[in-house]
């Protein structure tokens, strides 16, 4: 979330899309309906009718897999009625900037597109320069090749006419929803768009992200209280596991994984660090050799840093590592041993039969739980003959949330610290014990018997514990950093020295030198003189308690500012667009409010200055985005298995850049007599993930106690289903019996002329409990992913359905 | 605990509540087990943040014995800003976290080809899991790529793991996996 | 003695079941096994297990589709048919608190018809536990009442559905909400207000939530003391 929880309240209207917020973050409803107290409006578009969208005051049905079209038609809506906020799209964002004579779009593709590689250089997609490398500009927007002009061509093509024969919306629904949110542009109007996996779970849910970031940008949505892109994250702490690099391609602190391409700490920073001509550009990630020295410096405190450098393992340039290229390695026997720590990937992985058949080519696996899964007992699961199953596994019980102590981030970025209410059960540990205790011992192997390459191992700082306990309090410190040797610094105007084992007070003062560590860069700030996570302090001024802001309770990444890039909720002056529920203001040569986005003055002080949106490298909010691996603009591609058999928008059916594998398990089936629905996996409210914690609770599962699939009664007569029976679902991968729910809340949609149905299943069964239950819905998604982030396409795939 | 435990205090007159009602004169002894309010005497409070999903409401646990037993009752904390004391149906079932059957509480092994689970010793497991760890490492450590370029990185072994897990925890883990040189490592966000 | 009300808004539910389960969680009450039958609705029916169940509805209304969500529980009315059928049968099997009006039943009920105590609700709502003859349903959360709490599901309802207060009180928001609500929902009513004290605001027809949301839409219960309810329905919907 750029904002946070309590800041929808704020809004004017809310757009849920990709999301059934009412069932899978019901608190959020809270704050949802206090807004349409105060007047707001709540927009819901899904495939499906859910509880959510009994709430809203405006509701749309869409075709799963369709959103680019549904947001293109709302940005070629925006952009011919001249509906968008035209000195924020003028001053904070790309739209001005004009692009090389290279760029092109022809026929679904972007200029750059090597067919062989299936893959863009990127490089085809940059802005003019002028001799003094500084980006050309034409703030009129008329220019031709501005980016505001070629969005305008690109979208041109989505017009309501078109987008409702794909997406299946009528035209008369389109209508409302764009008129309805295209309203938030005007400035003291503010419009959020909360969503989830449904937009994400697509091998086009980057761009289908990047298209609700160009409506809020056109918008003036960005940076403002009640507006921004809101990720209703899905686990408690995701968020948090994220920002701690628990993924192949970051770091801690979102730095680049390092590659083989990087062999010294100097390379990796002449490649990684961004430098701008824009002298009111903050590019604050130019500080980032600052925060890899520190992460550095935290994991091996004794090196020097081209030495802690070297430790790291550098990736193969190019190769992707993502889950499910995991998996799939894991199927082709790449691996011997394998942790799947707080995880169930048998019931949780797209085209779960391939899943758990990779299991079977391990030697040995460890997993961490507190209750029994469909991957700790995978090898006597459904088809599986345990006598043929080599993989050793080791299952280890780790302790409930309240039986340990720590911190979590929420989705709004808030770090809040839980505490013991009663100790481990039984002989289960907290996994920090278990992770602890684990490399104790190995770590003595290598003390004792040497082994390759040994000295990360050795070396790594691996004081995380106090009398042989796990100490989160420790660990929490070195995350947010302390200073390794004396340091005097500027801090605001007077100079302070700082000794070795002083807390660093916020990341500005973070070194690339090796004087200063830090775990997680962007949580410094949050274990200083005090745990801030633990605070419990309601008081706000009379500012803040206008929209919300409770900055004394717990802490929020970045410096505890609670709405990101709030730099453009003000005018250049410092003035706040919207005065009833300002974020922040320049009062008096000094920001009032939220925790601004650098110290610096407004913009209109072209001296120290800054632009808004400071990760950027250029300081603006990137309608025009050049980073992305599928193309800078988004553009409509069909799911991988799809109903249709052409792309009214262009000749490419499918991302000609997505994710796949061609293995035997790897079959798709789009406009297949065999197949013939649409079928998305979602959530209920009483289950969680793969159910593991839920199915088990007693109370939960008896209120959702089995496998169901949700279809309309038009498809339910034409297979002869009867509500409440038993029926089979079936892909290319698999098949799995529901129980069929009937109801009106599904309805078959029209597009491009053709009936075609839609069905919905959850994902939370799975075979180990309840006895049944139903198994995991992943049995029939299909393995393929987004280009960008590897998210498997879970939510618009191919299946048939029929009577048990 | 900074906390203002306004709330709970109340309840330490819970405990009368049975009292006072009867003290009317009534026999309201109600039906099997009706009457919770007793469950709360000589409990301590402790606050803690949902597990589920990243709303991150607020509850607070009530422990027995001063806060010596276990938890006999969880319920959204009134003082929390986001959920102002409410909860969703997880939410309010934590309780049945803490005090279940099904509950895994021994460290299970299945050997090679075996149909059975069998409990073991942490000291087994882990020193067993470490042997195997520095097998696999040992054996599928490249210290440089196919054009010569260092690597430095254990390819025979994945990780995938874990958004259930506190940040701390989560730090220490990919400090672990990193300093083992493993790449293969991944957890829900991506999913 | 204007006692305790519980003002049910049900514009504002989203049938996301927390209150369904805070109530199990603070009694503790144990499950009964179910299956998908065709519906998100489970348990299917109040049972002694469930004192309060969210009932799902699918409705199209004036071209309308609506999916209507209703917490069902006891309603404490102010003169309890129960009691007045329990008290011809056991003497104070089914009481009624003085100060709040939770109407609650006791050890006692074990002597009680249960037939007949579930047959005199207007709201088909007690029930018994075959086992132990023991008779269940909503106490109000009358022990947390006592202890300066809020019931249960009261507490853990995120959307303001569920509020409770003196009755004066409940009553004055329940008047506000129904006046701003009559804007959107003309329709829109408080349901049997002047003898319960959980009082439902409905949008919609109270049918379309639940046949025994309203007393008298499931036609005349089978009663077997008519006489009794004459009484009690005096005055109904005073401020529908």
């Amino acid at each position: 979330m750029t904002n946070h929880w309590i800041d929808i309240v704020n809004s004017d209207c809310i757009f849920i899309i990709g999301s059934n917020a009412a069932e899978n973050h019901p608190i959020s409803f809270k704050w949802v309906l206090r807004a349409k107290d105060k007047g707001a409006t709540m927009i819901h578009v899904d495939p499906r009718y859910t509880r959510t969208s009994q709430h809203a005051d405006v509701f749309a049905r869409l075709r799963s897999g369709s959103d680019i079209p549904f947001f293109g038609g709302l940005i070629r809506y925006i952009l011919a009625n001249n509906l968008i906020f035209k000195d924020y799209v003028v001053n904070y964002t790309n739209a001005s900037f004009i692009l090389s004579d290279k760029y092109d779009f022809k026929d679904g593709l972007f200029s750059g597109f090597d067919a062989e590689k299936r893959a863009y250089d990127k490089s085809a997609w940059s802005f003019a320069k002028d001799d003094q490398g500084r980006i050309k500009k034409d703030p009129t927007l008329n220019n031709p090749r501005c980016v505001y002009q070629i969005m305008k061509t690109h979208y041109d093509r989505y017009d309501m006419k078109s987008v409702s024969a794909i997406t299946g919306t009528p035209v008369a629904d389109l209508q409302r929803v764009y008129q309805t949110y295209a309203a938030t542009g005007k400035p003291e109007k503010s419009g959020t768009m909360l969503y989830a996996m449904g937009q994400t779970q697509h091998t086009v849910g980057v761009q289908n992200i990047r298209a609700m970031t160009i409506i809020q940008l056109l918008l003036g949505n960005m940076g403002v209280a009640g507006g921004g892109i809101n990720a209703l994250r899905g686990e408690a702490n995701v968020q948090g596991s994220t920002d701690q690099g628990l993924l192949y391609h970051i770091l801690p602190g979102y730095i680049p994984t390092p590659t083989a391409a990087m062999q010294t700490l100097v390379e990796f920073n002449e490649k990684n660090t961004p430098v701008t001509k824009e002298p009111q550009s903050a590019n604050w990630w130019g500080n980032r050799p600052k925060y890899l020295a520190s992460f550095l410096k935290s994991m091996y405190p004794n090196q020097d840093l081209e030495t802690g450098y070297s430790y790291l393992p550098k990736l193969e340039p190019g190769k992707d590592y993502s889950w499910l290229s995991l998996f799939d390695a894991m199927l082709g026997g790449a691996f011997k041993g394998f942790f799947a720590w707080g995880q169930n990937p048998a019931a949780s992985t797209a085209n779960s039969n391939k899943t758990r058949e990779a299991m079977t080519k391990l030697d040995w696996m460890v997993t961490v739980n507190m209750f029994e899964t469909e991957t700790g007992s995978f090898w006597k699961g459904p088809g599986m003959d345990p006598k043929k199953v080599k993989t050793e596994v080791f299952y280890l019980p780790c302790a409930v949330s309240f039986e340990k102590e720590g911190s979590i981030s929420n989705s709004g970025r808030w770090m809040q610290w839980r505490n013991v209410a009663q100790p481990p059960s039984g002989d289960s540990k907290p996994d920090g014990d278990i992770i602890y205790e684990l490399f104790e011992k190995i770590r003595e192997l290598y003390a004792k018997e040497g082994g390759a390459y040994p000295d990360p191992i050795k070396n790594l700082n691996w004081d995380v514990a106090t009398n042989h306990a796990f100490d989160p309090h420790k660990v929490a410190k070195r995350i947010n950093g302390y200073f390794l040797t004396e340091k005097t610094l500027k801090v605001g105007d007077a100079d302070k020295t700082f000794k070795p084992g002083d807390p660093v007070p916020g990341f500005a003062l973070l070194q690339n030198d090796g004087s200063t560590c830090s775990g997680t860069w962007v949580y410094c700030g949050s274990y200083t003189d005090k745990n801030m996570a633990a605070r419990r302090d309601k008081s706000q001024t009379a500012m803040q308690a206008k929209i919300g802001l409770f900055p004394a309770w717990s802490w929020a990444w970045p410096v505890n500012r609670r709405i990101i890039y709030n730099r453009a909720s003000v005018d250049p002056q410092g003035k706040p667009y919207q005065p009833d529920k300002p974020v922040i203001a320049w009062v008096n040569g000094k920001w009032e409010g939220d925790v601004p986005d650098g110290p610096w003055p407004p913009m209109a002080d072209v001296e120290k200055g800054k632009f808004p949106f400071i990760m950027t490298t250029d300081g603006m909010g990137q309608i025009f985005g050049p980073g992305r691996n599928d193309g800078p603009l988004p553009e409509h591609y069909e799911p991988l298995e799809c109903p249709i058999a052409e792309n009214p928008f262009s000749k490419q059916l499918h991302n000609p850049t997505a994710l796949k594998f061609t293995g035997p398990a790897d079959i798709h089936a789009s406009c297949d007599p065999r197949y013939p629905f649409v079928c998305s996996t979602y959530r209920v409210t009483e289950h969680w993930q793969t159910g593991v914690m839920t199915r088990n609770s007693p109370w939960l599962l008896e209120a959702e106690p089995q496998m169901f699939c949700e279809m309309s009664p038009e498809l339910a007569t034409m297979r002869g289903i009867k509500n409440g029976e038993k029926v089979i679902l079936e892909s290319t991968r698999g098949s799995l019996w529901a129980k069929a729910i009937v109801t009106e809340r599904i309805q078959p949609f029209t597009v491009l002329g053709q009936t075609i149905h839609q069905v919905g299943i959850p994902w939370h069964f799975g075979w180990t409990w309840p006895v049944n239950g139903g198994d995991s819905a992943n049995i029939l998604c299909p393995s393929v992913g987004d280009p960008n982030t590897g998210i498997p396409e879970t939510k618009a795939f191919m299946v048939n359905v029929r009577k048990a | 605990m900074e906390w203002n435990r306004r709330e709970f205090l109340k309840i330490a007159g819970a405990t009368t509540a049975v009292t006072a009602f009867g003290g009317l004169g009534f026999d309201l002894t109600p039906a099997r087990a009706e009457g919770q309010a007793a469950k709360l005497k000589f409990t301590k409070q402790t606050t803690s943040v949902c597990c589920y999903c990243s709303v991150g409401c607020g509850l607070i646990a009530s422990t027995d014995k001063d806060g010596k037993g276990k938890v006999v009752n969880i319920e959204g904390d009134p003082d929390h800003p986001i959920n102002e004391g409410a909860l969703c149906p997880k939410g309010a079932s934590h309780y049945q976290l803490g005090k279940n059957d099904r509950r895994i509480l021994k460290v299970l092994y299945r050997a090679p080809y075996s149909e059975n689970w069998e409990e073991k010793s942490w000291d087994w497991a882990l020193d067993r899991i470490a042997r195997k760890v520095k097998e696999s490492r040992d054996g599928s450590f490249v210290t440089k790529d196919a054009k010569g370029r260092v690597v430095n990185r254990c390819e025979g072994i994945a990780s995938v793991g874990s958004a259930a897990m506190d940040n701390e925890e989560c730090w220490i883990y990919q400090a672990m996996l990193r300093a083992m040189g493993l790449n293969y490592i991944e957890h829900q966000a991506r999913i | 003695m204007t006692g305790k009300t519980f003002f049910v808004d049900l514009s504002r539910c989203t049938g996301c079941r927390g209150c369904q389960i805070a109530c199990k969680q603070w009694k503790n009450k144990p499950v009964e096994p179910t299956e998908n039958t065709g519906s998100h609705q489970n348990p299917p029916d109040l049972s002694w297990q469930t004192l309060k169940v969210v009932r799902f509805s699918e409705k199209t209304i004036d071209g309308k589709f609506h999916w209507l969500f209703l917490p069902d529980q006891c309603r404490h009315c102010l003169d309890a048919p129960c009691k007045m059928v329990g008290d011809a049968e056991v003497p104070d099997a089914i009481m009624q608190d003085p100060q709040t009006g939770a109407v609650v039943f006791t050890e006692k009920c074990k002597g009680l018809n249960a037939q007949g105590i579930r047959e005199a609700c207007p709201y088909d709502i007690p029930r018994v536990d075959k086992a132990t003859k023991l008779m269940y349903k909503c106490d109000l959360c009358n022990d947390r009442i006592h202890a300066g709490m809020v019931p249960s599901c009261v507490q853990t309802c995120p959307t303001g559905t569920m509020n409770f207060g003196d009755r004066d009180e409940m009553l004055a928001l329940a008047r506000d909400r129904l006046a701003k609500l009559k804007v959107k929902f003309p329709k829109a009513e408080l349901v049997d207000a002047d003898s319960v004290r959980v009082i439902f605001l409905c949008t919609q027809p109270p049918s379309a939530y639940y046949k025994h949301l309203q007393f008298g839409d499931a036609g005349p219960r089978p009663l077997s003391r008519k006489a009794f309810l004459a009484k009690v329905m005096r005055p109904l919907r005073a401020f529908s």
